[in-house]
């Protein structure tokens, strides 16, 4: 009995997953039928696949960036150099090789990135559908602390955050989570609210099923996907976020840390200021590119997402 | 609901946002207690000293006492001192603040209106020509400027338009310094004597209005206002091409919605004209939605001008948070990111009684 028992969960198991995967299938017909989502998609898996490997073609340190003081027998800290056959994207203030610090940089922007997006996804999915579902005073005090938290300027809160607690890595994800959760309560929670009154949801509670069965295996399941949306259009707001943090000194870590926004950084504060950047324009542009490229992408991704999922759009 | 009522009961729900506002700038001043201690210690680090600081805060009571006594000091404007150096003693936080405000509520006022100007008929074409090639052009846009790095955008501009640019011509050309040439404007040589402006008088406290571009206007200093203009122009442009793009895509999806309703269709079959429909009928009701994600494009506008303040070296907030910030100077801190979070909660409360006030149907929640 209980050997067939666990049989048929099992097989129920699969036909679950199985329809899973052909729901992915027909998401993934429809976002191939759209240029600017293949394209999105297809750079977005470029750079996730340098971020991953990209260390193994880099020398040094994976943190820092490479710093080449003499080079044919001139002092260059102070004189970038253009690009050239050795230095593809040239040098910057400094004497560090851009080149090398863009594709270590892939893997902490996106490392960090994915370690806040992921976690403040995960966290206003757990608060917003038990706020969602409950519902009551509950509901109410959630909601007006993401009211709190959408009230402040990200970036103010964090500048604030990394000048008071510390520049280390832990106080900012901390800082970018602390502002990042809200969104998806929200959204989560407005899911759920319309979700909760179906007749399935119902049937459930009628069964004798707890919250906590109603809330994982029917309330999130169901009300993910405008997650996802969001998980890829914020990945590439976290990026911005984060270059921004690190142009401005308030990043993780020293002088030398190899992120896309402290390239630039490196630029214009390094030698006599902004309009220093006009005698050696690859310092600025080429960083920011690679950064522009990378988000402009993620965002084709996180429409092209939006509107396939949305069934309203589809059609 | 009455009017009135919506609008009252919307400032009480104000009331918890706020405190919980304070409550964060609390949590956030005494964390590093220390820091703010030896902070107002200045360079005397004496325990008498430091008892003498304890007392003045009220920082021996418990935790509770001294939320209330933040709380009060707050919003009775105490909000206490930048920090002291050896040639500055540290002035009220509040003077401070009168002296920053003016120029970034410039800033981000004329971006506002280059934002709305952006996107308002972007985002009706767009929705009016869906899924052809003016949608599929206009969403490009807007996502490409939407995913600028704002300091990045803030820096091409300064190459483009920077002193000795090939670009642009001269009298279009700026270094990106302030507000306005100083030197040149508001420093008048008369009869053997230098003297202020009227309107550049004590760093810009007395001013009628505080905001440059009025103020030359009102003394009819012509010069230093098309230069005070030009000065504002350029950053005001990153500030709102780079939020735009957000603004666009809520336009678009809402007047999306409110095409495809019944009405819109009666319209159109009893033959009123298509521009008419879009303008009369479609157009107002897309935007009593849209007004509500205001609140938040703002909040992603004035990041965007903490950063091109940074850049454009603009006397306002964001440069004050960047120096606060730089030289652990806690209590400036502390005020702009509150004076931010104010400006974003009344602007939330602005947008939502409008869209009451403009769509009855709002109050009925």
């Amino acid at each position: 009995m209980s050997v067939n028992n666990s049989n048929r969960e099992e097989s129920e198991f699969v036909r679950s997953l199985l329809s899973r995967f052909e729901s992915f299938k027909r998401t993934f017909y429809f976002l191939t039928r759209s240029p600017l989502a293949v394209i999105g998609l297809a750079i977005t898996i470029f750079y996730i696949l340098l971020g991953i490997f990209g260390d193994f073609f880099v020398k040094g340190n994976p943190w820092t960036m490479v710093q080449i003081l003499e080079y044919k027998g001139q002092y260059i800290y102070n004189t970038p150099l253009p690009p050239s056959s050795t230095f593809p994207f040239g040098t910057t203030y400094g004497g560090y090789d851009i080149f090398n610090g863009i594709i270590k940089g892939a893997r902490i922007d996106e490392g960090v990135a994915a370690i806040i997006v992921l976690t403040g996804a995960l966290t206003g999915v757990i608060l917003g559908s038990i706020a969602g579902y409950f519902g009551g005073i509950i509901d109410d005090i959630v909601m007006r602390v993401t009211d709190i938290f959408l009230s402040i300027p990200g970036l103010v809160l964090l500048i604030a955050f990394m000048a008071i607690l510390g520049r280390t890595l832990e106080i900012l994800v901390f800082g970018f989570i602390v502002i990042w959760w809200p969104g998806y309560t929200r959204i989560i929670r407005g899911q759920v609210l319309s979700l909760r009154e179906l007749k399935y949801v119902e049937a459930s509670k009628a069964a004798g099923a707890s919250a906590f069965r109603i809330i994982t295996k029917h309330l999130i399941p169901n009300a993910i996907y405008p997650v996802f949306v969001q998980v890829s259009l914020d990945f590439g707001n976290v990026i911005l976020s984060l270059a921004t943090l690190d142009y401005l000194g308030f990043g993780f870590a020293g002088q030398n840390l190899a992120e896309w926004g402290n390239i630039i950084g490196l630029a214009t504060h390094g030698a006599s200021g902004v309009l220093s950047i006009e005698n050696y324009p690859w310092t600025v542009t080429i960083p920011g590119l690679i950064i522009l490229i990378f988000v402009l992408s993620l965002n084709f991704l996180g429409d092209g997402l939006r509107d396939v999922l949305d069934p309203k759009m589809r059609r | 609901m009455k009017l009135y009522v919506y609008i009252i009961r919307r400032l009480l729900l104000m009331i918890p946002v706020l405190l919980g506002v304070v409550a964060i700038t609390f949590a956030l001043s005494h964390v590093n207690i220390n820091l703010l201690i030896s902070e107002y210690e200045g360079r005397i680090h004496t325990p008498q000293a430091r008892q003498a600081v304890i007392n003045a805060l009220h920082l021996n009571g418990n935790f509770l006492e001294q939320y209330l006594y933040y709380v009060v000091a707050v919003f009775t404007g105490n909000w206490g001192y930048t920090a002291p150096s050896d040639i500055d003693p540290g002035s009220p936080v509040v003077l401070e603040f009168m002296r920053r405000f003016p120029p970034t509520a410039e800033l981000a006022i004329v971006a506002t209106l280059i934002m709305v100007a952006l996107s308002l008929p972007l985002g009706i074409l767009s929705a009016v020509k869906k899924d052809r090639l003016v949608d599929q052009a206009t969403r490009l846009i807007a996502m490409f400027f939407y995913s600028i790095p704002v300091f990045w955008f803030g820096l091409i501009i300064i190459l483009i338009i920077g002193p000795g640019s090939k670009i642009v011509p001269p009298w279009l050309q700026d270094s990106g310094t302030g507000q306005l040439n100083f030197q040149q404007y508001a420093i008048i040589y008369k009869n053997g004597v230098y003297t202020l402006a009227p309107w550049a008088v004590q760093g810009g406290l007395s001013r009628p209005t505080g905001f440059l571009v009025i103020d030359t206007a009102l003394y009819g200093d012509w010069p230093a206002f098309l230069d005070a203009l030009k000065h504002l122009m350029y950053p005001s442009i990153v500030v709102g091409v780079t939020s735009f793009g957000v603004f666009v895509r809520y336009l678009r999806s809402s007047m999306l919605e409110t095409l495809g309703q019944d009405f819109i269709r009666t319209a159109k079959s009893k033959g009123v004209p298509e521009r008419y429909v879009i303008k009369k009928h479609a157009r107002r009701n897309s935007l009593g939605p849209t007004t509500t994600i205001m609140g938040l494009t703002i909040a992603g506008l004035l990041a965007g001008v903490v950063v091109t303040e940074n850049i454009f070296g603009w006397p306002g907030m964001g440069t004050w948070l960047y120096d606060a910030a730089v030289s652990d100077d806690l209590v400036s801190i502390i005020a702009t990111t509150f004076v931010f979070t104010i400006v974003i909660v009344i602007a939330n409360l602005i947008v939502d009684i409008l869209y009451a006030y403009l769509d009855p149907r709002v109050r009925l929640e």
